[in-house]
């Protein structure tokens, strides 16, 4: 079985650790609890032609505690930049993470607008959205916490990485 | 393994293997209560390879093979990651490390300090995101209000947009009039203070001054220069309602530049301040520069005053602070601080305090200086430390200044409010300069700050009752004589008697907005002359002065555009005319205007050549038409060799780049012969006329007809 390294990446608390949560355990769970460092988490993922072991890791918020680290994109053959569609923050740093995961890599990425369960709260018109999502090679819609959209997105980062 | 190693290498709880060759590890040490969960591989095993059961692992390994390769003592980290096994979660560091020519893999159980880290990011973190939350939704409350009310429609009409911002906004808005009358206040301003609507009791906007009044003292500045201002308050209602609460206060301001409404927008902020004080740490000190914060600084400020030894207080602003953050984002900003913060600590006694009390602001207690000149030298280190340039991760330079202002206690004031206001006063007079200065706080320093607030009053009464009037003064060319173009140069006509010169409210007009509004006056109007004067020479231009703030003002080509089509004069017939510094410092913003002008056929002239950067590169660059001598030079062609040998260098180095020369303040016939001896193109000065009022200048050209 083929393994796929694929990264997720995002400023702190947008949810990338429930989203992981909810892929491998079902589980979401409403207290915010930080990541610090790297969780590497695998889930064996169905596609159509093959079956794929994601190897997903989980890296810590990038914010003014801790910086982007361009070596824990190495090998992997995808990555997620996950926002928060209730902090209009988050899509800019999104975007400026992703940005400075390009000069070091050009494995495909998703965009992911997290947090679907709750209002908008973010001042993003969908207009905006769609032009940012140009750059990105699959765009979800996603909550962690009732778990719509959360297996397209990683059926579709897998399938990416396979690719 | 010899214990000795264990405790050498500093680690306790930890897994130690003697590396073999690639791939081939012995365990000299183990945990056994977690190292053959993570490697079941290496179970009853003296040398065992890794699977790749932990790609974390396998990921450092490839950094770790070239350092075991080199050979040389020392270490290489992996990071902190968490593993999962069976039945919990391991949270790990591997070391490669090199000792005496062995290599050694350790792993490193790291679930003790994880918890006490992840306990204080955690805290830190959702500080973060709730003031994220705050700000962003103050900002966008701020943007749409700011939309609907620059609308000139009357208030009545915008009372339904505005509702629909404000009504549901989740925290309290109040808009009011220039004088702070409210104008409207939406249902969460009343329930933020526990309010009745109906009540004819005060009003939320009246209770969030009287905080304002006591909290902040320095806040008044903020009404009196039309400035906007984020900051905390606590609010307390006796007996048990307590909040606190994040105000941004911001003008919208008039065409004019004038305040036409006032926007208060507050938070309750109660949950994050539970935040902060779980960290006590987050409590006391500033969370970007690990320097002591404003409440930490008020009381050691309340402190001092109680011992009742004489200090000074020192309030800092960083300058281009603003700049920083939009060229290099606020991550770029934020180190900046920090970095400042360690320049400046360690000119500091160690009795002394230097806190971070606002976003680009420091606050310094110096205790141990006996006189103002010692404080002034200490400042002026401080300057100096913060002018030389920083570099951000990529190594890009930062350039930077401080505006310092001072006052001692107790030679100017006996309590805290009145300090921070005074060093705050003096600080706000340091940052009209374009330099780094300091400010001493002093009685002739507030008169004459009362009395430039009173001139800025003044001005405003005059660009709204057009007190204004614009003089021409005629530029000639030095071979036919003829008049060909003229200067226009405006006067502020008070009243009758008084007429104040541009030097003195230029300055002034620059520095707070009113430039523009000015500006745009001498646009309209000279293009109403020029039409005009298509009567007496159809080729006859004027040549109106633009200052950096016009230009940095993205309607201003548009103004332009519309002035020409209104008044159906050429647009040739216009002439911008802008100084060395304008087109350093504002070069991109200059390359677009004057590209689009120069399409439209307005020429363009650079005033005071040669006492700035008398840069090549943006003259090849720029669409530039004239350059003006700077009358410094001309003023000492009869005398001075050095100054005959500038003129004549930018003489011959405009007409390489096809640029026409002309000179300025020429007062003496020899001055002219000279520059007429030297081909210089055109002449403006004393020794032909004076600035004139429009029909005066009328009378001369009829005159020059005859």
């Amino acid at each position: 079985m083929i393994q796929k390294k694929i990264c997720l990446l995002g400023a702190s608390g947008v949810g990338k650790t429930s989203l992981v949560k909810q892929f491998v355990e079902g589980i979401f769970n409403e207290k915010y609890l930080t990541t610090i460092g790297v969780k590497v988490d695998k889930k064996v993922i169905e596609l159509t032609d093959k079956s794929v072991q994601l190897m997903i890791w989980d890296l810590e918020g990038i914010d003014r505690y801790c910086g982007f680290q361009a070596k824990y994109l190495r090998g992997a053959s995808a990555y997620a930049i996950i926002t928060d569609q209730t902090r209009s923050q988050s899509l800019v740093e999104g975007i400026e993470i992703h940005n400075m995961a390009r000069e070091v890599t050009d494995a495909p990425a998703v965009l992911i607008v997290n947090k679907a369960d709750l209002d908008v709260a973010w001042h993003w018109s969908e207009k905006e959205v769609n032009a940012y999502r140009q750059d990105f090679q699959g765009y979800f819609n996603t909550s962690a916490k009732s778990g719509s959209e959360v297996e397209a997105f990683f059926s579709c980062i897998a399938k990416l990485a396979s690719d | 393994m010899e214990q000795s190693l264990i405790q050498a290498l500093g680690i306790i709880n930890c897994s130690i293997l003697k590396r073999h060759g690639n791939n081939k590890f012995e365990v000299m040490h183990s945990n056994e209560s977690w190292f053959y969960q993570l490697t079941p591989e290496a179970k009853d095993q003296t040398i065992f390879s890794f699977t790749d059961s932990s790609s974390y692992l396998q990921d450092f390994f490839i950094d770790a093979e070239n350092f075991w390769k080199i050979g040389i003592d020392g270490q290489i980290q992996s990071g902190i990651w968490t593993e999962q096994v069976p039945d919990h979660l391991l949270r790990l560091e591997a070391i490669a490390a090199v000792s005496k020519g062995e290599s050694y893999l350790v792993i490193n159980n790291l679930q003790e300090q994880y918890d006490k880290q992840q306990n204080t990011v955690q805290a830190a973190r959702e500080l973060l995101l709730s003031n994220d939350k705050v700000l962003a939704q103050h900002e966008y409350i701020h943007e749409r209000l700011e939309h609907l009310l620059m609308r000139n429609h009357d208030l009545e009409s915008l009372i339904e947009p505005i509702n629909k911002a404000i009504e549901s906004a989740n925290f309290a808005v109040m808009i009011c009039d220039p004088q702070l009358k409210p104008i409207k206040q939406n249902p969460d301003s009343y329930d933020l203070f526990e309010m009745n609507r109906s009540s004819q009791e005060e009003q939320p906007i009246e209770t969030l001054l009287s905080l304002l009044d006591k909290q902040f003292p320095e806040f008044n500045r903020v009404f009196t220069v039309s400035g906007q201002w984020n900051g905390e308050l606590f609010w307390h209602k006796p007996p048990s309602s307590s909040k606190w609460l994040q105000v941004a206060i911001y003008p919208i301001k008039n065409e004019h530049r004038a305040p036409k409404y006032w926007v208060f927008i507050v938070s309750d902020i109660t949950r994050v301040k539970y935040l902060v004080q779980r960290n006590e740490k987050l409590n006391q000190f500033d969370g970007v520069t690990e320097l002591p914060n404003r409440q930490y600084f008020w009381k050691s400020l309340e402190q001092a005053i109680e011992k009742a030894c004489p200090f000074f207080v020192l309030f800092l602003d960083v300058k281009h602070f603003k700049r920083v953050n939009e060229l290099h984002g606020h991550l770029g900003g934020d180190q900046l601080l920090v970095d400042i913060g360690q320049r400046l600590s360690p000119l500091l006694h160690e009795n002394d305090l230097i806190a971070r009390i606002g976003g680009n602001e420091f606050g310094v207690l110096l205790h141990n200086l006996k006189s103002h000149t010692r404080c002034e030298q200490l400042a002026g280190r401080m300057i100096e430390a913060v002018e030389q340039p920083f570099y951000n991760e990529n190594q890009q330079k930062i350039m930077v200044g401080l505006n310092v202002g001072v006052a001692n206690y107790p030679l100017d004031a006996c309590n805290a409010e009145e300090l921070m206001k005074l060093a705050d006063l003096a600080m706000f007079n340091a940052k009209r300069e374009t330099k780094s200065t300091i400010k001493l706080y002093s009685k002739a320093l507030k008169e004459a700050s009362d009395k430039r607030l009173a001139l800025e009053e003044a001005l405003r009464t005059a660009i709204d009752e057009e007190q204004f009037e614009l003089y021409l003064q005629p530029i000639l060319d030095l071979k036919t004589g003829k008049i060909i173009k003229a200067e226009a140069l405006i006067r502020w006509k008070k009243s009758e008697e008084i007429i104040i010169g541009p030097d003195v409210f230029i300055p002034i007009a620059e520095q707070t907005g009113l430039i523009v509004p000015i500006g745009k006056w001498v646009i309209t109007r000279a293009t109403q002359m020029l039409s005009k004067l298509q009567n007496y020479d159809q080729d006859l231009k004027i040549s109106v002065n633009l200052s950096p703030r016009q230009i940095a003002d993205r309607r201003l080509f548009n103004f332009i555009l519309v002035a020409i089509q209104d008044t159906h004069i050429p647009a040739k017939n216009l002439e911008l005319e802008l100084t060395e510094g304008v087109l350093i410092d504002n070069f991109n913003q200059v390359y677009r205007l004057l590209n689009a002008v120069r399409d439209l056929g307005i020429s363009v002239s650079i005033d005071d050549f040669g006492t700035g950067y008398s840069s090549l590169a943006y003259l090849q660059k720029l669409p530039i038409d004239h350059l003006k001598i700077d009358r410094s030079f001309v003023k000492d062609l009869d005398n001075s060799d050095s100054d005959k040998a500038i003129v004549l260098a930018v003489i011959a180095m405009a007409h390489s780049l096809k640029i026409s020369v002309i000179a300025e303040g020429v007062e003496t016939q020899s001055q002219k012969n000279f520059l007429r001896d030297h081909k210089c193109d055109s002449v403006q000065g004393f020794l032909f006329s004076r600035p004139v009022p429009f029909d005066e200048f009328c009378t001369q050209l009829r005159n020059q007809s005859k």
